[in-house]
């Protein structure tokens, strides 16, 4: 009797052991999945401060109203490489850069042959835009908005 | 702050079934190898425990709380880890300690209900920080100050109840320097002149640093309060660094602490003696007299092996007051290496939650009050083990949740629910 005592006992301070261990695994997995969600949030976050509306198209190119997601850097051109694809003739593999920096979204022309426009007029130098500008590259032109 | 419609936690609950399973076997062990039986009515004071647990959980659902749910299983599971070592090594305080968790379970309730917006505590920093101030000289002033085992740090009429002010100063300071930091942390943080390779800040620049050192030298001297001291400059620091990103400010501060316990160690005998009984407590003269506690401490360990001696199976009573100071080895002892880095990581996972929670935050201000939160339990954890292990001086902090004490347990468990607040402000923010 004595010896079903003892081992009865020695079964319990090892499940104690063995329980706590047990909460510390789940516990260390609890904070492994908020760091998993903490990085989705993170690169959802990247993507989508603000978009380029499409305002003007052509056939082939993206549809007027669609709304393409920038990033604080992204590369505007008809390459598939680019943040913002533009499927134009007359857009450059890399036409464009657009940018969030100092709190302002600015644009910038990345050497394109046939440039690129902000309010109709040509960007010869890096350009503040604000949202309700437009910007035109080939035939397609482009208006930024917040993301709603 | 009081929405309508509850909502389900289930995370917390799954982690509290876990609580409340290993705290069940580790209480029946402690019970069953001490006394050498077990009988069923002895269940009623684990389950009276756990139902304060629960009742926190269905408080949090029913308020439609949408804070954390990692923190507050990991606070309760620290506390049932708690429940039994009292159990083990002050059976007659279970009792005690049961109606103190109450008190820290309603404090904890009001904490999370009471402040509308956490934000508006900022508002009122200085008043925090002469709540504080009050607080820390308290237990100086003449007809509530009481001196035990050496130090000055209570405050209580005689035989009725007392309170170590000092817990309730963390929190009150925290919440100024996170206030104080988020106004000047512009001006702290421009560069300074640099002579060479030397950073020469402006006077101005280094009057809070000079503040803080004063007091904390103050508390060391007056309340001869090692433990306050470290954590009160310790707390001061890091939030100071937190906040301004410039490393010259620690190496300042850590040098002028370094000098002025220096300086105290020559001149005040109570620091002398903590500092020599740290460097050989095995001293022919120290031993079986000012180490002795230590020394036990350290055999305790010793005792403990990889799996230790089981629950209830060792000697941890031989060290004096080891129900409040040495918590860490009487579980050591019993549980072995194993049980010991088990208990680590819980704080470990502890403090990084809360860290995460601080970077989540919307505001400076929050950032900084939840970093410098979980920093207080991180602290405090690495002195009092660090303490228990001969690896730095020991002193008078408690292990956070885990050793017995009121006024600990009160504050660690408004500490939580401050942390919790944070994290509710920012998923509430986030959606």
């Amino acid at each position: 009797m004595e010896i079903t005592f003892a081992a009865i006992l020695w079964g319990v301070r090892i499940a104690f052991l063995v329980l706590l261990y047990l909460f510390l695994i789940r516990a260390f997995r609890a904070l492994h999945r908020a760091l998993a969600e903490e990085r989705v949030a993170v690169a959802a976050r990247q993507l989508g401060i603000a978009v380029l509306v499409v305002t003007r198209s052509h056939a082939g190119g993206p549809r007027v109203g669609d709304r393409l997601p920038l990033r604080a850097i992204s590369s505007v051109g008809r390459d598939a490489g680019n943040d913002v694809v533009l499927n134009d003739e007359a857009a450059s593999a890399k036409h464009a850069i657009v940018s969030f920096a100092d709190g302002e979204w600015w644009l910038e022309d990345a050497g394109s042959t046939n440039g690129t426009l902000l309010n109709g007029s040509r960007v010869w130098d890096r350009e503040r835009l604000h949202y309700g500008d437009e910007v035109a590259v080939g035939r397609i032109a482009l208006r930024l908005e917040r993301e709603q | 702050m009081i929405r309508a419609r509850p909502i389900a936690r289930p995370a917390e609950l799954r982690l509290l079934a876990w609580v409340a399973a290993f705290s069940l076997a580790g209480y029946v062990a402690v019970v069953a190898a001490v006394s050498g039986r077990f009988a069923w009515y002895e269940i009623a004071v684990p389950a009276a425990v756990l139902a304060v647990f629960a009742a926190l959980h269905l408080f949090l659902v029913f308020i439609g709380f949408r804070g954390d749910q990692l923190l507050m299983p990991l606070a309760v599971g620290l506390t049932g880890i708690g429940f039994i070592l009292v159990e083990r090594l002050a059976p007659a305080l279970v009792l005690q300690q049961l109606s103190w968790l109450v008190i820290a379970a309603g404090a904890f309730c009001i904490t999370i209900l009471i402040p509308r917006d956490v934000s508006v505590l900022a508002r009122y920093k200085y008043t925090w920080a002469l709540l504080g101030i009050l607080l820390l000289i308290s237990p100086l002033l003449p007809l509530v100050g009481r001196e035990i085992n050496g130090a000055r740090i209570w405050v209580g009429v005689a035989g009725v109840a007392q309170f170590e002010p000092w817990e309730l100063v963390k929190l009150a300071l925290v919440i100024f320097f996170a206030a104080y930091l988020e106004e000047y942390r512009e001006v702290l943080s421009t560069p300074p002149r640099r002579l060479g390779p030397v950073p020469v800040p402006p006077i101005p620049y280094l009057l809070p640093i000079v503040a803080m050192w004063l007091v904390a030298m103050l508390v060391m001297v007056l309340e001869k309060d090692l433990g306050a001291t470290l954590l009160f400059f310790g707390i001061f620091l890091a939030m100071l660094y937190l906040a301004t990103g410039e490393p010259f400010y620690v190496v300042i501060g850590l040098a002028m602490l370094i000098g002025g316990g220096f300086v105290a160690y020559h001149a005040f005998a109570h620091v002398a003696a903590r500092v020599d009984v740290w460097l050989a407590p095995f001293g022919s003269d120290l031993r079986f007299d000012q180490a002795y506690q230590l020394t036990q401490g350290l055999f305790s360990l010793a005792n403990a092996g990889i799996l230790g001696a089981g629950l209830g199976n060792g000697m941890p009573e031989r060290i004096p007051v080891v129900w409040s100071d040495f918590v860490f080895d009487a579980f050591t002892e019993e549980v072995g290496f194993v049980g010991a880095l088990a208990l680590l990581a819980l704080y470990l996972v502890f403090a990084y939650r809360g860290m995460l929670i601080a970077l989540r935050a919307p505001t400076v201000f929050l950032q900084l009050l939840a970093a410098g939160l979980s920093f207080i339990v991180a602290f405090q954890t690495l002195v009092i083990v660090g303490g228990n292990a001969k690896l730095i001086p020991l002193t008078g902090i408690t292990l956070p949740f885990v050793a017995y004490g009121g006024s600990s347990l009160v504050t660690n468990f408004m500490l939580c629910a401050l942390l919790l607040r944070v994290s509710d402000i920012t998923a509430r923010v986030r959606r």
